[in-house]
């Protein structure tokens, strides 16, 4: 391609939005836009940001003006809970944004999605192929939403023929910067388990997200394509290679008791990843076409994913905290530096050390 | 390898026997933990390991084993080359079983995507050859009708209210087929739900039947078991034992698309272990199970009501059935389907009804 290829980023300031721009910015021949509500806490050398919401009603002229190529759409709420705010946003959001990018004539969208919408079940098969229905769980707000969106997708795709839609599926993802039910599930001092329940269970590393995101950006495969590392584990070895013990509930009264904890509003959600039917039954997903029609292969095995994140973990002296904690403190110590160095050019410049009381 | 009151001098002969047999059982433990050097032999070390070893039983049993090893050494017919030999012997079993548990409670084991675990499956096995040459004491004939490699798919009949035969007639291939082919049966939908049997039956290489399991296994090259009858075949009452129940003919689909042979098995004795007098509908609308069975002994004598009955069985493997030279298609032509499936039934109800003829008696074949 001999002129500039211009790819837009949705959800620019989340951690996905983040490091697939900072990739895209790598290579030339790139015009990479970010769209987010918020800036990206670290200025991003080369990012044309852009202030804006997914719903906004003029994001089809933005995409027109810019002419736009290619649209990777990573602006979603990961919330636990189905809410009316994170559903307008997912779905609403998404639905806005691919109708824009029909109208304005873009190229190419790639989407990110998860494995969690095949749902987990007694009567899934042990490898879930991308036409399986999807039956996710309905009372986790994110693999509700994806659901609804990818069902969207479904339709849409047929509609507009000439837009290469991409849909990519994750399994659990883990990493030393993501903040999912996985890494949440091995983060806590304990991990619970069903007793006699010992379900396969596949993982990709954060840095293998990445680099997929911007395969499907430089490539093009229109489909859905689950994506995961090589290698499925009974979840007893995964929680082992992680080093975590475990805590056995015999299974009715772990549902019984996350039934009477969520309504009163407590839950276990920190505890268990998505709900206690995923770590119940099967749901492995095929990597076929992720290798032969995606062509794309992670870089790290399920195994030394784990161990990488199990030796990162053991690294900080303390159990960790959510992740969400340290970013935002993060991004207050970036504030309280900021507000120092302005004070200490106003006042006297030996007066910083005493300052905080 | 007392003598009788444990007080009499043994013969040279019985102490070479006793010294033989634990350098054996050395040499077997060396095998398994190649570069495990144990440490150097001392009297006292060796009282510790066996006060180890005695930690766990109780108080009058340890009294005894004390006694016993002292009159042992108070008669010196113990020679110090024995005493080497137990002493190796009882530090390599320490060695490899602190491994084992090591390194399962560190994930340093290997399941395939299904969840075949041979490390499991060798630690039941004792189990299943029980219940195979000591408990049914099954007689299986014809098992190299089945290829040493390449996709296969096995029909069986079910019956027995608790899939024993799916237990047996795996042990059947793994023990008795000159490949040793380990033998993926098909499980139906109601098995994942339940605590345990769901893991146990994955660790052993089974797997959930859907035609899409099925397919992929037989792509793979495996042999894959199924039971036709499903449900249908494993509920069946006393009554109605040896008729085949409906077959589903999903098993024919997974053949034709991957052009595997068929094999028809069938499974005489498994179908007399319970006497199966009708069902519980109430009681299985309660629990996760599909159905509760009513028998002689359940569920009146409670879990000892499911001890099945020592009945004497016969596996026999028939003509494969050939599934190739019927075109890509095949497997969506469901009259072609239908067809396939009546053969496999007939077939296989011929087999069975040439068994029970020659059978004699339930118990004693």
């Amino acid at each position: 391609m001999a002129e500039e290829r211009t790819v837009l980023v949705t959800g620019v300031a989340s951690l996905w939005g983040t490091r697939v721009a900072a990739q895209l910015l790598d290579r030339a021949g790139l015009h990479v836009i970010g769209l987010d509500v918020e800036a990206p806490r670290e200025e991003i050398q080369g990012l044309d940001y852009i202030q804006a919401d997914i719903r906004n009603p003029l994001l089809a002229d933005l995409f027109e003006a810019d002419r736009v190529d290619t649209v990777c759409h990573l602006a979603f709420a990961e919330t636990a809970r189905p809410g009316p705010a994170a559903c307008d946003l997912n779905v609403k959001g998404t639905v806005h944004l691919l109708e824009a990018c029909a109208e304005a004539g873009v190229r190419k969208v790639v989407l990110k999605s998860s494995m969690a919408v095949y749902g987990a079940h007694a009567d899934n098969p042990a490898l879930l192929t991308e036409d399986h229905s999807l039956r996710g769980s309905r009372r986790y707000g994110y693999a509700r939403d994806l659901v609804d969106v990818e069902k969207f997708c479904a339709g849409f795709r047929h509609r507009v023929p000439s837009l290469s839609l991409t849909i990519l599926r994750f399994s659990s993802i883990l990493g030393p910067g993501a903040d999912t039910p996985m890494t949440r599930f091995l983060s806590a001092s304990w991990t619970p388990s069903l007793v006699g329940f010992d379900p396969m269970m596949q993982v990709i590393h954060e840095d293998d997200v990445v680099r997929a995101l911007v395969h499907a950006i430089d490539h093009d495969a229109p489909g859905v394509f689950n994506v995961a590392a090589e290698g499925v584990m009974p979840l007893n070895r995964l929680r082992a290679l992680a080093g975590k013990p475990r805590l056995a509930v015999a299974h009715p009264l772990a549902y019984w008791t996350t039934r009477m904890l969520g309504a009163s509003g407590l839950g276990l959600r920190r505890y268990v990843p998505v709900e206690l039917d995923y770590i119940r039954y099967p749901w492995v997903g095929d990597l076929r076409r992720m290798r032969e029609e995606l062509g794309f292969q992670p870089l790290l095995g399920a195994e030394e994913t784990v161990r990488d994140f199990a030796a990162r973990h053991r690294g900080s002296p303390y159990p960790s905290e959510p992740s969400w904690l340290s970013r935002d403190e993060e991004r207050l110590r970036g504030i309280i530096d900021v507000r120092r160095h302005g004070r200490s050019q106003q006042g006297t410049p030996g007066s910083t050390q005493e300052e905080g009381g | 390898m007392m003598s009788d009151d444990g007080r009499a001098v043994p013969d040279e002969r019985r102490l070479r026997q006793l010294r033989s047999e634990v350098d054996r059982l050395a040499r077997r433990i060396q095998r398994l933990a190649p570069d495990y050097q144990p440490p150097a032999f001392s009297p006292r070390r060796l009282i510790k390991l066996v006060e180890q070893g005695l930690d766990g039983l109780p108080p009058e049993l340890q009294l005894d084993s004390v006694d016993r090893l002292r009159q042992a050494i108070d008669q010196g017919w113990l020679q110090p080359e024995t005493w080497k030999g137990m002493w190796y012997m009882l530090n390599y079993t320490l060695q490899y079983n602190a491994g084992l548990v090591k390194r399962r409670l560190t994930g340093e084991y290997e399941a395939d995507p299904w969840g075949l675990d041979w490390e499991f499956l060798d630690l039941v096995r004792p189990f299943l050859t029980f219940l195979y040459k000591g408990y049914w004491r099954v007689e299986a004939a014809g098992v190299d009708r089945i290829p040493v490699e390449g996709p296969v798919l096995l029909a069986a009949n079910h019956s027995g209210q608790v899939p024993w035969d799916a237990i047996m007639l795996t042990t059947a291939t793994l023990t008795e087929h000159p490949a040793q082919r380990l033998a993926r049966v098909l499980y139906p939908a109601w098995v994942p739900k339940l605590p345990f049997l769901s893991v146990w039956l994955a660790r052993m290489g089974q797997a959930l039947a859907t035609v899409e399991n099925g397919t992929r296994l037989l792509e793979q090259g495996d042999l894959v078991a199924t039971f036709p009858e499903g449900d249908d075949g494993l509920t069946k009452t006393f009554r109605n034992r040896y008729r085949l129940a409906r077959f589903d003919p999903g098993f024919v689909q997974m053949a034709l698309s991957q052009q595997a042979p068929i094999v028809p098995v069938s499974i005489v004795g498994a179908e007399e272990t319970y006497i199966t007098l009708g069902h519980a509908p109430v009681l299985s609308r309660i629990s996760d199970l599909p159905h509760v069975p009513v028998t002689l002994t359940f569920p009146w004598l409670g879990l000892l009501g499911l001890v099945p009955l020592p009945t004497k069985w016969f596996i026999d493997f028939g003509e494969p059935i050939v599934t190739d030279g019927f075109g890509p298609d095949a497997s969506s032509n469901l009259v072609l389907v239908a067809q396939l499936a009546d053969r496999v039934r007939n077939s296989l109800q011929s087999l069975m009804d040439d068994r029970l003829v020659r059978r004699r008696s339930v118990f004693l074949g």
